[in-house]
């Protein structure tokens, strides 16, 4: 009888059904490719289920609950009551909304999904286990296997996710409520986004920190405004202490025990520990030696600017690929290996890559900084616009921060931004789009920006750097 | 002019290998970028493979019959330079190309292999996205380009100009030294550049290869027009006129005449094509108002793509009414009775049906079942199923049946892992559902059938056999049965032994469901006359299916098997009982 099990061959494999996954398979699959995606367990990977789109849902929440609850100076006078069950069902309606439409989508273009766990037997052969008991496994083989499988939050000694009380960033975006107390640790971006949210649904919020300062490797300027918006929402940071362990306190809560460096210690009460201290690759199970493919000292796999692995067949793309940890990083790549698999010239020659952080206020950089360019040998020119100086940030009452344009000098290409203030993260596109462009300064502030809008800010910057802005003074 | 040879492109479906079933040029003969050259059987499909190149057939590597492994020189051309410059173009718009139509270098914009090209990484030359690409497609090193705008931004016409004056990223090539193409290895790995350079060939006389050409190539019409005289002359000469090549047309339609027919026999029978120029595309030559063009002329082929999903029915038709023939007519001088390949789809068969038999004991249980209340049931629910649309068959009432069987005996819906020393028992109920189509057996899933309604079984048994027919099944489509349905009856016949559709435990056959002659018990009344005793029974005509289940007997045994079919049929002889399924 029988045709029935004919194909167990593919010419694209793609591991991880993430940004950079997903992306890959469609691509490839549009160029004509037979392709394979392997998901084990939600497609959209942890960027749609357990990163920055769950989480940015929780953070326009909780951001309107406390706009509304803070404005008696516009007059506005509310109380706002946080259901956080439904707040925690309306995020999980987007997230599932989207992951189902991202498996619309490869299914769209004919890419065959595969549901299961894929490790390799060699470098042109993987087995997928099918979840679950007696669901068995099957054997694929590959002309070429892009590995998307990701990263995971990193486990610190002493904090085990296994423990209620110790939350993953996973599990703080989907709480089932508010605690009282929060000892945040790590503050990153991650730490530092899911603190805010919390400060502003109501938890007493305490973020450790083993550096000097929060979201390493910004520059002092741009920590300082989150930082200092923060301390306003109430959270209590400490700074050059790492988490040690916990322990039960007698009501009923814990206590978190942290040490610096010379071994002093403290202990900080709390309902719950958020412990986010970054995230790891995700390789394990994944049996990447049997492909030959060999991970550095962290345990990500190493390509080249073609995302081919040392083993040329094998591509890399996303989390699992190194820094930068982005989706949108991700999702260039996963492009970037189809159109290489399927033969043409693509490269990752992107001049910058812009990432955002979503604290009250955002941030936005692209590019250069200021001392990036100097190291670079660039003779840099820098110009400033802040945000008390703008109309429109005034009338929405958010004009902490400021936008910064770095550029050389000598010709006014625009090498690079920094944007700490309201809608960062999507008032760094346009400088984005000026550095791809190779444009200058000139261009950029001869380009007439709508008003009111924030975005003029960015324009009075490329002004400012020129010496010759109107709204603020020139330096 | 160069000589670039094609090299069989991947087909898709992951397959490495392909068998060459027929040519469709021969040397000599000019061919156009994305003309199929050449049909192609893998495992799955029939697919035609399109030219990358603009140029004449210059050699073929292959015969008709071979196997040949992805990447393998097919077939060479000779190139002029307007065709090289086609095939840049073709690449260069970024189109989706299939894995042979990367262009081929010219000496004027020089593609480099990536390897040669400078880091595109490092540096910064101020230049959109666009301009690193086009720089990227001509191998320019775009830090070597001077810019032509303010502060030497880097424009199109810049990386163009760049890239025609010669001094291109492979800096060094000397331009009196005529830089030869180079391949363009874009760096995917070898099967991908299916493109690469010949140093010199020797020139192959065309003419010789076409006369070595294996005889005439049939037209293969749908519809031919000629007397009645005409058409017994060819049945005596067993020729069939949709064969017999003609230029001529009556009303629009293909007209053959006796002379045409008389003229195609005796060009068969010389191995020799009846066309001098050995078009093998008849109708291509053709005046207008042919009506059946032969599937490589069929421009609703999307050549450029060589997956199953894009070859035609009318592809279908030709392979399994041209191969053969064209076969058979070729040996007969030399071969007794008829050759037919046993290659593709049919070859796989084989081999499946072989593991199957050989590695499981097989046992077949036979018994039938009086169907009168299943005939009523669909019969009632037809009119429903035609108002949305959907032809409902007996089928997904067996389906619905063997689910219940199949819930009570799990150990028909597993799989034998002898290496693991143990069976697994599906917890899926996955049919496969045998289809009989031109190339041969296939065997479609239907997933799920414990979660879909009747109507739904309907409609997707019904889509799934159509595409099964014209190939378009999706490898997923064919993969993860847990058992199977073969639905022989359809064609005719009461029972048969059907082969396990290996690695599943068992397979239920169906025969037909026809009025057979049944013993029942008399009614009531004529038990006044008969009294209770023997002579109460009598032999009536019933609608009645015989089922034949084929059992993997290393893992189940008779009596379970015998239970589970009795089983199914209480479902099959009162059908209420499925509300339940």
């Amino acid at each position: 009888m029988v045709v029935g099990d004919i194909s167990t061959g593919t010419e694209v494999l793609v591991i991880g059904a993430g940004p950079g996954g997903y992306v890959a398979a469609i691509r490839a699959a549009q160029k004509g490719l037979d392709t394979t995606l392997v998901e084990k367990d939600a497609y959209g990977g942890a960027c749609l289920n357990r990163g920055c789109i769950p989480s940015k849902a929780l953070i326009t929440a909780s951001g309107l609950a406390h706009e509304a609850g803070t404005a008696e100076e516009m007059g506005i006078h509310a109380d706002p009551a946080v259901d956080l069950t439904r707040m925690i069902e309306w995020k999980q309606g987007v997230v599932d909304r989207l992951t189902g439409g991202v498996e619309k989508l490869c299914k769209a273009n004919g890419v065959n999904l595969v549901e299961g766990t894929a490790s390799f037997v060699d470098d042109h052969t993987v087995r997928v286990a099918h979840g679950g008991d007696g669901r068995g496994s099957e054997s694929i083989e590959f002309e070429h296997a892009i590995v998307a499988t990701g990263s995971r939050p990193v486990e610190i000694p002493g904090f085990s996710f296994a423990e209620d009380h110790v939350w993953s960033s996973e599990a703080a975006l989907a709480a089932e409520s508010v605690p009282d107390r929060l000892v945040v640790v790590g503050g990153g971006y991650i730490g530092m986004e899911l603190a805010t949210v919390y400060a502003k649904l109501g938890a007493e919020v305490t973020v450790v920190e083993m550096l000097e300062d929060v979201l390493d490797p910004y520059e002092d300027d741009v920590k300082r405004v989150v930082r200092k918006r923060a301390e306003d929402l109430g959270i209590e940071f400490h700074f050059g202490e790492g988490a040690s362990g916990w322990s039960e306190a007698g009501d009923g809560g814990h206590l978190v025990h942290t040490e610096t460096e010379d071994g002093e210690k403290s202990s900080y009460p709390a309902d719950r520990v958020l412990v986010a201290v970054g995230r790891e690759p995700v390789t394990g199970g994944v049996d990447l030696e049997k492909a030959g493919i060999e991970t550095d000292d962290r345990g990500f796999i190493e390509t080249d600017d073609r995302t081919r692995s040392a083993v040329e067949h094998v591509h890399a793309v996303g989390d699992v690929a190194g820094e930068p940890m982005l989706a949108h990083a991700a999702s260039k790549e996963g492009i970037v290996a189809a159109e290489t698999i399927a033969g043409e010239p693509a490269a990752l020659d992107q001049q910058a890559i812009p990432a955002a952080v979503f604290t009250d206020p955002e941030i936005g950089t692209v590019g250069m900084t200021g001392a990036d360019a100097e190291e670079a040998g660039f003779d840099v020119a820098v110009g400033e616009m802040p945000f008390r100086a703008s109309g429109r940030a005034l009338t929405t009452g958010h004009t902490d921060g400021f936008v910064r344009i770095v550029a050389d000098a000598d010709e006014g290409f625009v090498l690079g931004a920094q944007i700490v203030g309201p809608e960062a993260s999507e008032l760094i596109a346009e400088v984005g789009l000026a550095i791809e462009l190779g444009a200058t300064l000139e261009d950029v502030a001869a380009t007439v920006h709508t008003h009111p809008t924030l975005s003029e800010a960015v324009m009075e910057a490329a002004e400012n750097a020129q010496g010759q802005a109107i709204h603020t003074l020139n330096r | 002019m160069t000589i670039e040879e094609f090299r069989l492109p991947d087909v898709g479906e992951g397959v490495a290998e392909g068998e060459l079933v027929s040519w469709l040029v021969a040397p000599g003969d000019r061919v156009e970028e994305d003309q199929p050259v050449a049909e192609v059987e893998t495992d799955k499909a029939l697919v035609e493979v399109p030219s990358s190149y603009d140029g004449i057939v210059e050699e073929l590597f292959v015969e008709e019959g071979d196997v040949v492994p992805v990447g393998d020189v097919l077939i060479s051309f000779r190139v002029d330079e307007a065709g090289e410059e086609s095939a840049d173009t073709g690449s260069a718009d970024g189109e989706p190309t299939d894995a042979g139509s990367v262009g081929a270098g010219s000496a004027d914009a020089e593609p480099t292999s990536v390897e040669a090209e400078p880091d595109t990484s490092s540096g910064r030359t101020f230049a959109p996205p666009s301009v690193r690409r086009l720089a990227r497609e001509l191998g320019v090193d775009l830090g070597a380009v001077e810019g032509s705008g303010s502060g030497g931004r880097v424009s199109e016409r810049d990386v163009r100009e760049h890239a025609d004056s010669g001094d291109s990223g492979d800096s060094g090539a000397d331009e009196a030294d005529a830089p030869a193409p180079k391949p363009v290895d874009v760096g995917s790995g070898d099967r991908k550049s299916a493109v690469s350079k010949r140093g010199s060939v020797e020139e192959t006389d065309a003419t010789t290869m076409a006369e070595s050409g294996a005889g005439p190539d049939p037209a293969d019409r749908e519809r031919t027009l000629a007397t009645p005289a005409t058409r017994k002359l060819a049945r005596e000469l067993g020729v069939d006129v949709d064969e017999v090549p003609t230029d001529e047309t009556r009303e629009g339609e293909a007209f053959v005449d006796e002379e045409r027919v008389r003229a195609y026999v005796e060009t068969v029978e010389a191995g020799t094509s009846p066309e001098l120029d050995a078009s093998p595309e008849p109708d291509a030559t053709v005046t207008g108002g042919v009506e059946s063009e032969p599937a490589p002329a069929d421009p609703s082929v999307d050549a450029p793509t060589s997956t199953a999903a894009t070859v035609s029915t009318d592809a279908d038709d030709a392979a399994a009414d041209v191969a053969p023939d064209t076969v058979a007519a070729g040996d007969e001088a030399d071969a007794p009775g008829e050759t037919i390949p046993y290659r593709g789809v049919r070859r796989t068969i084989g081999q499946r049906m072989e593991e199957s038999k050989f590695t499981a004991p097989h046992v077949t249980h036979h018994d039938t079942a009086e169907v009168d209340a299943l005939v009523a049931a669909r019969d009632r629910l037809k009119p429903k199923a035609a108002e949305e649309g959907v032809s409902l068959t007996y089928l997904p009432f067996v389906m619905k049946a063997v689910l219940a069987g199949l819930r009570e005996y799990p150990i028909l819906n597993s799989e034998l892992r002898e290496e693991n020393e143990e069976i697994v028992l599906k917890d899926e109920y996955h049919f496969g559902v045998a289809v009989a189509t031109d190339a041969g057996l296939m065997v479609p899933v239907v997933e799920d059938v414990d979660e879909k309604g009747l109507f739904e079984l309907a409609a997707e048994v019904t889509d799934l056999a159509a595409r099964a027919r014209d190939r378009s099944l999706t490898p997923a489509e064919l993969r993860g049965g847990t058992f199977t349905l073969t639905n022989f009856g359809a064609i005719g016949g009461e029972y048969a032994t059907p082969i396990i559709n290996y690695p599943e435990t068992a397979i239920l056959g169906l025969g037909a469901i026809e009025r057979r002659p049944v013993v029942r018990e008399r009614s009531a009344i004529d038990d006044e006359f008969f009294g209770d005793d023997e002579e109460g029974y009598e032999v009536v005509p019933a609608p009645t299916l015989p089922l034949s289940l084929s059992i993997d007997h290393r893992v189940v045994d008779g009596a379970v098997a015998a239970r589970f079919a009795n089983t199914v049929m209480d479902h099959l002889e009162d059908p209420l009982l499925l509300l339940n399924e």
